[in-house]
This record gives C-alpha cells, sequence and structure tokens, in this order.
C-alpha cells in the first residue's frame, strides 16, 4: 500500500490507485476533462497536471497518468502546475465558440467550470476557429461539434465502455470529429450518458432542450423504476413536470451510467392525459364524494356477500408503503387477501427467486462486474434490464466468459456463447449440469427440483442436447472458475429454472468457489411484493373468483391488467361482473377508464418511498417535487392562469397508500403526518427486515440490503401443469412465447414520447429454419389466429434462437393480449400469411 | 456493387488472415486503386468484408493521408511539410506548384489531372524539400525542376 503525500497530507491508497484518485480520496479534486473513474486514464487532455517535488518522478507530470507510490510528494498548487494548467485550458478553448449563454450546458459545464477556475478569463487568440458540420443523432441527443475539447470520452465510453459501434472518432489532428459515419439514431440503448460524460456541451439531452438551466430545477436523488434493477438517478424537476433525468453514481448498483428507458422514461408523470381528479363513471367528483361512494359500496357488498366478496391487486410499480398499506386494509377489512403477482407462475417463480436470495449468494451489479463466469438462464439482458447487460459487458472485459442459455434471439453487446435452448429444455438441462457437477463423491446435493428432472421426466433428446462438444467446454470452463454468478431471469423460464439456478450457485459454493445468484424480476419493487405476500392469491386466481361471483368488487391499486394480462377478452368478460371497479393509479389506463371509481394516486416523484431491487436492496426514494399539473399545461403554452389559491393546481392526487388508509377509515381528513408515522409502524409490523429501513439518520445512498432468506418463506411448490417439456415434440407444433423489449413493452416507458421514436415496430421472431419449413421469408406478415382472435405482425426469421420457438414482444403497439397466455402453444396451421393465402 | 475479380482477391485475402480487421487498410487501398479514391460505396463494401461498422472504417480511412475519401485528380501531388522540408523551404514549393497550377491545396485542376495535398513527412529528408506523386518521389525541388515534372506528367497522360 502505497504512501504519499499531496499538498502536504499524507494518505495510503491500494496498489495502481492514480495520483488523481488519491488526491480525490484527500478531498482534492484536481481538474480533468479526458479521465472519468467508469472509463480511465488515457492521458489526452494535459490539464490534470501537478508538480511531483519528491519521489520517483519529477517536476509537471499528468496526474491520470502515473501511480501512487511510497515517497512522492506531489503539489496541486504548486506555481508550475497551475500554470501549466492555465495554458493547457487556454489552448483546449482556442476553437470553442465561448456559446456559454445559448449552451444547453451552460450551468453545469466542467469546461466552463475549469475555465474559470483555471483562471483563462481573456481570449488572446485572434485567428479562425474551426468549426463543424453537426449531425442529427436521433431524438434524444442533441450534437453540437464547435464546442469539442478531444477529450475522447464519448467515444471511449460508446465503443469501449459499452460496446456499440456507431459512434466513434474521425479524421485526424485539428479536424477531429466525434459522431457518426452518417446522420442518423444513435443505436446504443445507452446513448443518453453520453450527455452525461460530456465535459462540455457537444452531447446534450434533447428533450429537455430550452427548459431551464440547471440552476432552475429541483434537482433530488431518485430511483428508476422501468426494471428491477433500481438504479440510482437525479431528477430534475421545472414549473411542475420532471424535465430531466441523469445517472447518479451507486457503485453497488449501476455505477456512473443508467439506461435510455429509464433515462427517458418518466414522461407519464407529466402526461397531458394523466388523470387527476377523482372521477365517479368518468365524472369528475370530491374526494369527499368519491371515498364515501367506494366505502359504502364496499361496505354494502362486505355485508350481503361476506368480507371475502371484496378483493385487492396491486403492482410491482408502487412503493413499498403502498403494498404494505394494500396488505394492512385487506387485513383490517377481512378482504381477500392481496394479490401481488399476476399468475400462478409468475408467484411462484418470484417466490422462489426471492427466498433463495440471502446475503451469502446475492451479489449486486456492481459485484457481477467481478466475475471470471458467468451463466446467464432465460435472459435477455439488453430487452429486459438493460444495465444487466454493462456490467456483464464490464466482466467480460475483464476476461470472463459468458455464456447465455435462451430460447430468444439475443443480441449483446459483447462476445457470448448462446445456447439457443427452448423454454422447457432449460429445466432439464440445468439439472444435467447440476448431475455433472455432483459427481459420484458428492451426496448432500442441495435443492428439491433436481431429482424429479433427473428421473424419467427428461424426453430422449435432451441426451443431444446435453452431450454436446459445448456443453463439455462449459462444464469444464465452470469447473475452472474461480468467481462464477449464475444470472436467472424469471420472465420465460420454466417454474423450476429458478430454483435449479440457486442449488447451481449453491453447489459452486460448495466447491469453495466464490459463487454469485443474481435474479431478474418482472417489476420495480416486485422484491417487495414477494416478501409481503404470504398466501397464494394471484390476480388471475381472483377473475376466476369474479367469474365464479365469489368476489363482487375488485381495487386494483396502481396495476392496469388490461397492459399486462395475457387474457384481454377474458379480463373484459370478468370485470364487467363486477359489482364495483375501483381503481387507484396515476396512469390514464384502460382500468382507469373502465373504473366505477377512480382515484388518482401520486407518482414515485411525487409521492417518494421505499423500492426494494432484484438482489433485495432497499432505496429510499425522496420526494422530487410538490405536484401539480404542469405550467405548460394550466398555461397552454402561455402565462399561466391569473387566478389565486392556496393549492397547487391540479393536485388531487395523493400516495396510494393514503388513500388507502382513508378507505380503511371511511374518510378523508386524518393528518399526513400522522398517517406517515403509523404506515412506518405498519412496515415493521409487515415485515421484521423492513425494520432496518426505519433506523434513524440518513438512509444510505447505496440502499440497504435485504436479507429475505428466511424471511421470503419457504421454497414453493412448483406447479407441475407448468414442468412442460423440452421444445415441442411434433414438427407442427410451435411454443410462443411472449418476451420484453427495451423500448416498446414496459407500462412506464411506453408513455415517453421520445422513446416511442426510437423504439422498434413489434416483429416476431422465429428460427429461420422454422421459417423455412413453414414457407416464410423475412419481412412476410402473418397472421397468428388463437381462439380468442388473429395479430397481425411482421415475420423476424432469425438464425441465434431455439427451434420450435416462437418470440413476441408484449408491444404496446400490439394487441398480444388476443394470445390468452404469456406462453402457447400455436399448431402451424394458426400461423397464416393474411387473406388466408398461407 | 464490386467486380466480381476484386471481390474475389478481396475474400481471398481476408479469409487467410488471422484477424480480418488487420487487413482494413489493405483492402481500402485495393478499392481505392479501382475506384480512384476511396467512395461511399467502397467504404461500405469494406465493412462488410470485413465486419466492421462504416464507421469503423471511417474511423481509419479519415485519418490516413493516403486514404481518400473525395475524388481526386490523376496524380496527387503531396507537398511535405514536415520539419526538415520546412527548413529548407516547403513554402516556395507549395506556392509554386499552387500558382503553376491554378488551385489552393486540398484542390483538383479543373482537367482533373493534379490534385495538390499536404503531407507530414514521408520519410526522405535527405532530399527536402520532396513531393510524392503517386508513389514517386521527388526531391530536393526547385521551381524548374517543378515545371519539368508537372510538363512530363501532362504529356505523359496525353
Amino acid at each position: 500500500m502505497p504512501n504519499l503525500i499531496i499538498d502536504e497530507q499524507e494518505i495510503e491508497v491500494p496498489e495502481g490507485t492514480k495520483v488523481i484518485e488519491a488526491a480525490e480520496r484527500l478531498g482534492i479534486v484536481i481538474p480533468r476533462f479526458c479521465y472519468h473513474p467508469a472509463l480511465g486514464s488515457v492521458g489526452a487532455c494535459r490539464v490534470c497536471a501537478v508538480k511531483f517535488l519528491q519521489g520517483p518522478f519529477k517536476g509537471v507530470q499528468m496526474s491520470c497518468m502515473i501511480d501512487a507510490q511510497d515517497g512522492m510528494v506531489v503539489s496541486t498548487t504548486d506555481e508550475q502546475a497551475v500554470d501549466f494548467r492555465r495554458y493547457v485550458i487556454e489552448w483546449l478553448m482556442l476553437n470553442h465558440p465561448h456559446d456559454c449563454p445559448v449552451c444547453d450546458e451552460g450551468g453545469h459545464c466542467l469546461l466552463q467550470d475549469l475555465t474559470v477556475s483555471g483562471g483563462h478569463g481573456i481570449r488572446r487568440f485572434q485567428g479562425e476557429k474551426r468549426t463543424y458540420r453537426d449531425q442529427y443523432l436521433g431524438p434524444l441527443i442533441q450534437h453540437e461539434m464547435n464546442r469539442c475539447i478531444q477529450c475522447y470520452r464519448c467515444s471511449r465510453f460508446y465503443q469501449e465502455f459499452a460496446g456499440y459501434r456507431d459512434l466513434g472518432v474521425m479524421q485526424i489532428g485539428s479536424r477531429v470529429y466525434f459522431g457518426r459515419q452518417k446522420e442518423g439514431s444513435l443505436q446504443s440503448p445507452f446513448a443518453g450518458n453520453l450527455t452525461d460524460i460530456c465535459p462540455t456541451g457537444v452531447y446534450t439531452d434533447k428533450p429537455s432542450r430550452f427548459s431551464g438551466r440547471r440552476w432552475d430545477y429541483e434537482r433530488s436523488p431518485s430511483v428508476c423504476i422501468n426494471c428491477s434493477l433500481g438504479c440510482r438517478t437525479v431528477v430534475s424537476a421545472r414549473y411542475r413536470q420532471i424535465v430531466r433525468q441523469e445517472a447518479r453514481l451507486n457503485e453497488a448498483v449501476n455505477g456512473y451510467f443508467i439506461c435510455d428507458r429509464g433515462r427517458y422514461g418518466f414522461y407519464y408523470a407529466g402526461q397531458d392525459d394523466r388523470p387527476r381528479q377523482p372521477l365517479i363513471h368518468g365524472k369528475e367528483a370530491s374526494w369527499e364524494t368519491s371515498l364515501k361512494a367506494v366505502c359504502d359500496e364496499l361496505a354494502r357488498i362486505s355485508d350481503t356477500f361476506g368480507p371475502k366478496a371484496v378483493a385487492c391487486s396491486v403492482a410491482a410499480r408502487s412503493s413499498l408503503e403502498t403494498l404494505t398499506a394494500v396488505k394492512r386494509l385487506c387485513r383490517t377489512m377481512r378482504w381477500q387477501d392481496p394479490a401481488y403477482g399476476m399468475d400462478a407462475n409468475i408467484h411462484v417463480k418470484v417466490k422462489n427467486a426471492a427466498a433463495a436470495i440471502d446475503s451469502d449468494l446475492a451479489v449486486s451489479l456492481g459485484e457481477l462486474e467481478n466475475a471470471d463466469y458467468i451463466l446467464a438462464l432465460g435472459a435477455d439482458p439488453v430487452n429486459e434490464a438493460p444495465m444487466l447487460a454493462m456490467a456483464m459487458r464490464q466482466a467480460r472485459r475483464k476476461g470472463a466468459k459468458v455464456v447465455l442459455v435462451d430460447p430468444r434471439p439475443v443480441d449483446l453487446p459483447f462476445d457470448f456463447v448462446h445456447f439457443p435452448m427452448a423454454p422447457g429444455a432449460m429445466g432439464h438441462w440445468l439439472a444435467y449440469l447440476l448431475k455433472t457437477l455432483s459427481g459420484p463423491d458428492t451426496p448432500d446435493m442441495p435443492g428439491a427440483a433436481t431429482p424429479e428432472h433427473s428421473k424419467g421426466a427428461a424426453p430422449e433428446n435432451l441426451h443431444d442436447l446435453w452431450h454436446t462438444d459445448q456443453s463439455a467446454a462449459l462444464t469444464k470452463d465452470l469447473f475452472q472458475s474461480s468467481r462464477p454468478i449464475i444470472v436467472c431471469g424469471t420472465d420465460i423460464v420454466t417454474n423450476a429454472v429458478p430454483s435449479l439456478a440457486s442449488d447451481l450457485a449453491r453447489r459452486l459454493r460448495s466447491m469453495k468457489k466464490t459463487a454469485g445468484l443474481f435474479y431478474l424480476f418482472p417489476g420495480a419493487n416486485t422484491f417487495g411484493a414477494a416478501m409481503l405476500s404470504d398466501s397464494d392469491t394471484v390476480f388471475e386466481k381472483i377473475l376466476t373468483q369474479i367469474e365464479t361471483y365469489e368476489i363482487r368488487a375488485l381495487v386494483l391499486v396502481e396495476f392496469d391488467p388490461f397492459f399486462s394480462f395475457p387474457d384481454r377478452i377474458r379480463l373484459e368478460a370478468a370485470l364487467q361482473g363486477l359489482d364495483m371497479l375501483v381503481v387507484l393509479d396515476y396512469l390514464d389506463s384502460r382500468s382507469a377508464k373502465t373504473a366505477d371509481v377512480f382515484l388518482p394516486t401520486e407518482t414515485l416523484y411525487e409521492a417518494g418511498g421505499f423500492f426494494i431491487n432484484q438482489e433485495g436492496r432497499a432505496q429510499k426514494v425522496p420526494v422530487a417535487f410538490q405536484g401539480g399539473r404542469p405550467i405548460i399545461q394550466t398555461g397552454a403554452g402561455s402565462h399561466p392562469p391569473r387566478t389565486f389559491s392556496k393549492d397547487i393546481p391540479g393536485h388531487d392526487a395523493k400516495p396510494a397508500w393514503r388513500v388507502l388508509t382513508e378507505l380503511e377509515r371511511g374518510a378523508s381528513g386524518s393528518l399526513d403526518k400522522e398517517i406517515r408515522f403509523e404506515l412506518m409502524q405498519w412496515l415493521v409490523d409487515a415485515h421484521s427486515m423492513f425494520s432496518g429501513l426505519l433506523s434513524k439518520g440518513p438512509f444510505p445512498d447505496a440502499g440497504i440490503r435485504i436479507d429475505a432468506g428466511q424471511g421470503a418463506g419457504a421454497r414453493v411448490e412448483q406447479d407441475q401443469s407448468d414442468a412442460s417439456h423440452p421444445g415441442v415434440e411434433s414438427d407442427d407444433d410451435l411454443e410462443l412465447i411472449t418476451v420484453d423489449w427495451t423500448f416498446g413493452t414496459e407500462e412506464l416507458s411506453v408513455r415517453s414520447p421520445f422513446l416511442g421514436q426510437v423504439e422498434k415496430a413489434p416483429c416476431l421472431f422465429l428460427s429461420e429454419k422454422d421459417a423455412a419449413r413453414l414457407g416464410f421469408s423475412h419481412g412476410d406478415r402473418v397472421a397468428l389466429r388463437s381462439d380468442e382472435g388473429t395479430i397481425e405482425v411482421k415475420l423476424s426469421p432469425a438464425g441465434n434462437m431455439a427451434r420450435g420457438t416462437l418470440v413476441l414482444p408484449r408491444h404496446h403497439r400490439l394487441d398480444w393480449q388476443h394470445m390468452k397466455a404469456l406462453k402457447i402453444e400455436l399448431n402451424k396451421n394458426q400461423i397464416l400469411k393474411p387473406h388466408g393465402n398461407a | 456493387m464490386l467486380p466480381e475479380a476484386l471481390n474475389a482477391s478481396l475474400q481471398e485475402k481476408i479469409s487467410s488472415a488471422e484477424h480480418p480487421r488487420e487487413l482494413v487498410v489493405d483492402v481500402m487501398l485495393d478499392l481505392q486503386d479501382h475506384y480512384g479514391y476511396l467512395s461511399d460505396e467502397a467504404l461500405e463494401a469494406a465493412a462488410s468484408l470485413l465486419d466492421l461498422t462504416p464507421l469503423e472504417v471511417e474511423e481509419l480511412a479519415t485519418f490516413y493521408t493516403f486514404i481518400y475519401r473525395e475524388p481526386v485528380g490523376k496524380y496527387v501531388i503531396h507537398v511535405c511539410d514536415s520539419v526538415v522540408c520546412w527548413m529548407d523551404g516547403y513554402e516556395s514549393v507549395q506556392d509554386h506548384l499552387c500558382a503553376k497550377l491554378g488551385i489552393k491545396m486540398g484542390e483538383t485542376t479543373a482537367d482533373g489531372l493534379f490534385t495538390l495535398l499536404p503531407v507530414c513527412c514521408i520519410g526522405y529528408c535527405d532530399r527536402s524539400p520532396a513531393i510524392l506523386i503517386n508513389r514517386n518521389v521527388y526531391g530536393p525541388m526547385t521551381p524548374e525542376k517543378l515545371d519539368d515534372i508537372l510538363e512530363k506528367l501532362r504529356t505523359e497522360a496525353g
């Protein structure tokens, strides 16, 4: 551990620490442009010069290029170093247009800060400046090359860090140009990070242009809820709307970056047609009237048919407070147990996954970067949880092997081994892998899910599936690895897979490996919901009970089954049979429009709350702004109305947990503070693990990892009906699975007009061999017929996917809900060319 | 579309390389010899032959002095402007050529015969000030010698 002195302060740092980092640990921030902790050092900008007074180096040197060593004495304030940096800034500014007053970076610009603090105040260079033509880079990023100081951060991030290949550096010398070969939308779903890492205004956030300076914004830390990873962000609000979202450093989760789904996914909060008033049968009503209407009717139903005739269903985009309040309400009123999941399969997978995570096995996204072997099962990182792909790439860059077992045509920004395997085969394949790893001398094989798989259940072709060179190579690599991590999705996999994944991780642990386990969940707060759920009630079960008239009233809490439930016709029919449908939400969902009574709730940005990500990390989201209708809407783009009131216009929404407590009490009016205090108590009561969330003092920025292991209950017996066969045996049958895409399938981000411009049109993937066999070619339109209707979609044959599988995105521009289930089997006769000419 | 023969010879070259992308400069030069310059079409062809993106080829194409991304004249005259040629007065060579051809540096004569471009050191410092015309080096240059060379090339081009 080298010990050195920087500006007369002594510090000991780990071997390999650069002087610039060592100084930062002392709180001394040496100027930098090209250096970035995530990208490393290149020594291109020369602005981090310091003077080495003693030790192995002498004189003015670049602090980002030199490792801290014993005996070094460094001065950052030495006159020679200060002078050097001033000249560097002056020459970096030679061609800069000095357009700070009209530049969108002005006010949070590193170049601006360093130019001022570096002492370059007066321009001496009188020559002509070189200028560039800017490029159109799509709807998210604004390009302005004249401001460039050639730090190379953008191309290093885009190509080296993120692994995309359509933005880079061209030309040479004073003509160096950062951009694309031709104008056009950037292809990387991480492109938004360019606006964060560019130290000046070459890349700026396009959707938030002209909306204000950074100092105009209410800025607050937040958490992204567009997938289950829980990346840390900073949101900026102005004039009663969120205008921008940036990445916020959380080394345990997202590091310095976020994906574009998260960055531009917040527009639902300020949508024009967001319902902001309680509605009774579509007509605006006061809170009092609406609550009374709900309470009276629910009381009547409860009295007439018994309290079990009322049910509640909540989605994983709600805060832990709301999830807890739902449970509390159902308990107090003796209604049905709340439904936290959509159907029994998802419920089983999520419960088993959550139960398998304990602090010993679970790894964070940050820790995943240190794996030397990653086996991903039923996970499509870029589409399901984009930042996972970034973390896997960092592991790959450090030499990790990445193996992915998934039927989909998975595309990742790095090279990996792909086993395109039908969803049904994965469980068997895993069981084989476990067996191989066990060997005869390891009798204490953990887990219950394995034996029945290795018995007669496996079909004949599994033998061929396993006995391949690739499988052999995989096993060998796994044996040789020392830090293997199992990544497991919970969407398309069969019910046994999450448990098998944890068995595998435990098995590797018992082989003295630092093995880890990393799950993906279907929603932002699914983990929290799994911890709270202690019954097998799921939304699908509630529907069944509605159909048999056991349930007469349904309360949907921030949950829109019209978006996510796979059987639309059944849903419509069932909801019509209800005596009362109450919807609490902040989205203009179809459920909200169908509701007998609609009660507006606040978004994450207005209500804040706790969210628990897929590794069990609880993060606290503070309130970002006070809510209300955006001024751009109240003023219709002009000056807002000149009327005065004590309230914030359009701010009738309340946090969902508050509305739920009011439903319990039958009236509004209790003090917010009082309820909040009680709510915290409920959290502790709801789950012993939650008590850690309420400790005094500031909540840790990186969150608190909750050890659900014992808390989430024992492993749920898997539903045998889903223990499906590997692939479809007959050539005439294909299995259709519905999947997530980066853009276009996630409930909140599909409401972003900007992501709407970059999302791909829906298409149906099937393997090239199947396409040839069925007589289809690329770009054909096909009609998928189920007994509930037909959907038409463009066909996209892919080489790298499982045979016998059809992959359909749950795209908002597609009525995929006519397929009746998340996974179905289709006969080839059900796949037609439109107009019956198949 | 690339001519069959060229395509085949490039494919063969690439297939024998361990890392195809290491051949990017050779491929670009071959394509340039065919098209006269590295046209957009040639750039895309190079990218698809080498499994690179057009951007990755462009990054290199625009880095190297002898890859021309715009049409050039029959004779491309590179005037060395590096240190030794500068000490020996390359500016007079450059000025003479500009005056004689009636174009500025970076331009091509109307008859499509000559293009003037700078180059930073061609390693012929012993013959400074030196110039390079279509892979042939001339130097040390004087106005008279330049006139002779231009005249000779004009005749040669007919």
